[in-house]
């Protein structure tokens, strides 16, 4: 007997999927096909079946069909846990870069405009001479600083946003190295179910890969960190135990993954266990 | 394959990506798609108005809309869901394309689907690639011709493209596929080569 979406072929005769298109998905998702003494369709069964009468409207019902289980299946992709947040930390990091450009760009302008005016000695942090210059600005130089605050205004908001997700998508994950550096580990590997399958050096060097690669094709050092050196127990760690502390968070790091995979909620015994070992090592002693 | 000039064009309903119009027809850029690039450095399959193609790796549908304009039907093969929205959208529009979410690289996914066809077109970023080719010929007529658009890079980054073709090669003879023609993309396309190949008729 071969299966196919209408029906049931058997000796020439067919057992026709009754009912309409949502019934015949329900009931070709059952089908198991194997590729061995596999029969291709002849479309012309399908006018024994009673599902057409001629060849515009088997491809109207087949049509039909495929374009219920496509839009079924692309739900379903999306539906996943992390496919948002994934959206949201690329969104974040490129309102940084956009914000950081603009800042630059409108202390230059306001530069021009005050021959006198220096930043020399000042030490003023980029966000409160953008401030300044929005209030004080005219024109365009003034509107265009109000609309970076804006910016950054809404990149606050949507950090905490990532932060708080990250915290529900990655809790292990999440309450090792931060719900922001957890989101960014996962954007870099292209999602939960990727980020869980990697070793845990794959993990320690993700977003360090021109050095990983310069690394692999010349004699140059290996990386020994990449987004994770984003959290301050490796950036604060000395200078020669940096490597060590990145190689033990990065082995912690693959085993909350896979327990967020896995298991989604947060494992306190674990979490615990780990905590004490990383601390160690950043606070000096260490095995 | 119909020409204007020197242009390759298609004859449908224009807007899927912008496309120019020349003369009421749809300019086939070889710069954008594969297949319109093996037209113009190669002679490729004459695409047919009664043919039936069954094409892995839809992508985001652009040269599925042409394909779709020479022939009589397409089963557009595409697993990854952002640009499946795209070739659901073009699928609406062109009523001979049947879009078909699935890996190219398990056939039984959507053999109760597709029916048997005279060319096969396959297109994906995958490091199986001539296999993936000999198990969808499956769905392929006896004497039907087949067009394998070889990504190397996507084989094996370390290996030079002439050594992966060659081996390509030999894997389809070694499936008993007849290796027709073959040739390499550039300038449109680094690094990508066709190959068409015909399934051995039946009785031969």
């Amino acid at each position: 007997m071969q299966s196919y979406w209408f029906g049931d072929i058997s000796n020439g005769a067919c057992q026709p999927a009754e009912g309409d298109t949502a019934s015949r998905l329900q009931r070709l998702q059952t089908l198991r096909a194997t590729m061995d003494g596999f029969v291709p369709l002849n479309w012309e069964d399908a006018i024994s079946c009673g599902i057409c009468s001629e060849r515009a409207g088997y491809l109207a019902a087949l049509r039909e069909l495929c374009f219920a289980m496509s839009e079924q299946q692309i739900r379903r992709e999306y539906a996943g846990r992390d496919t948002e947040l994934l959206q949201m930390v690329r969104t974040l990091d490129e309102m940084d870069e956009a914000i950081n450009l603009l800042s630059e760009r409108v202390a230059e302008w306001h530069q021009v405009r005050h021959p006198t005016f220096s930043r020399k000695y000042r030490r003023t942090p980029a966000h409160v001479q953008v401030n300044r210059i929005a209030k004080t600005g005219k024109g365009a130089l003034g509107r265009a600083a109000v609309q970076v605050e804006q910016l950054a205004a809404a990149r606050t908001d949507l950090a905490k946003e990532v932060s708080s997700r990250a915290n529900r998508v990655l809790p292990n994950t999440s309450a090792l190295i931060g719900g922001l550096v957890a989101a960014r580990l996962m954007s870099h590997a292209g999602g939960l179910l990727p980020l869980s399958r990697l070793p845990a050096s794959a993990i320690q060097v993700l977003g360090a890969r021109t050095a990983l690669f310069a690394h692999l094709r010349t004699q140059s050092p290996s990386p020994k960190h990449g987004i994770i050196f984003q959290h301050r127990r490796v950036h604060n760690a000395p200078k020669d135990r940096r490597g060590k502390v990145a190689r033990t968070l990065a082995a912690k790091l693959a085993i909350a993954a896979r327990l967020d995979y896995f298991r989604g909620e947060e494992v306190p015994a674990f979490l615990s266990e780990a905590q004490v070992r990383i601390d160690r090592l950043a606070g000096g002693g260490g095995p | 394959m119909i020409r204007i000039g020197d242009v390759l064009v298609s004859r449908g309903e224009g807007g899927v990506y912008n496309e120019r119009m020349l003369a009421g027809a749809r300019v086939w850029d070889p710069f954008r798609s594969k297949l319109a690039a093996l037209y113009y450095v190669g002679t490729g399959v004459e695409l047919e108005p009664g043919m039936r193609v069954l094409y892995l790796g839809a992508a985001n549908g652009t040269t599925v809309s042409h394909v779709a304009d020479y022939t009589e039907v397409v089963y557009a093969v595409e697993f990854a869901p952002r640009p499946m929205q795209d070739l659901l959208e073009v699928a609406r529009r062109r009523q001979n394309i049947v879009p078909i979410m699935a890996d190219a690289s398990r056939p039984e996914q959507y053999a109760p689907l597709v029916e048997e066809v005279e060319l096969l077109y396959q297109d994906v970023a995958q490091p199986q690639q001539a296999a993936i080719l000999v198990r969808n010929c499956a769905f392929l007529l006896p004497g039907g011709m087949a067009i394998l658009m070889l990504k190397t890079r996507s084989v094996d980054i370390r290996r030079s493209p002439e050594e992966v073709f060659c081996d390509t090669i030999s894997e389809l003879d070694a499936a008993g596929l007849t290796v027709v023609e073959t040739v390499w993309l550039a300038p449109y396309h680094k690094d990508h080569a066709a190959i068409v190949c015909r399934r051995q008729s039946r009785g031969t």
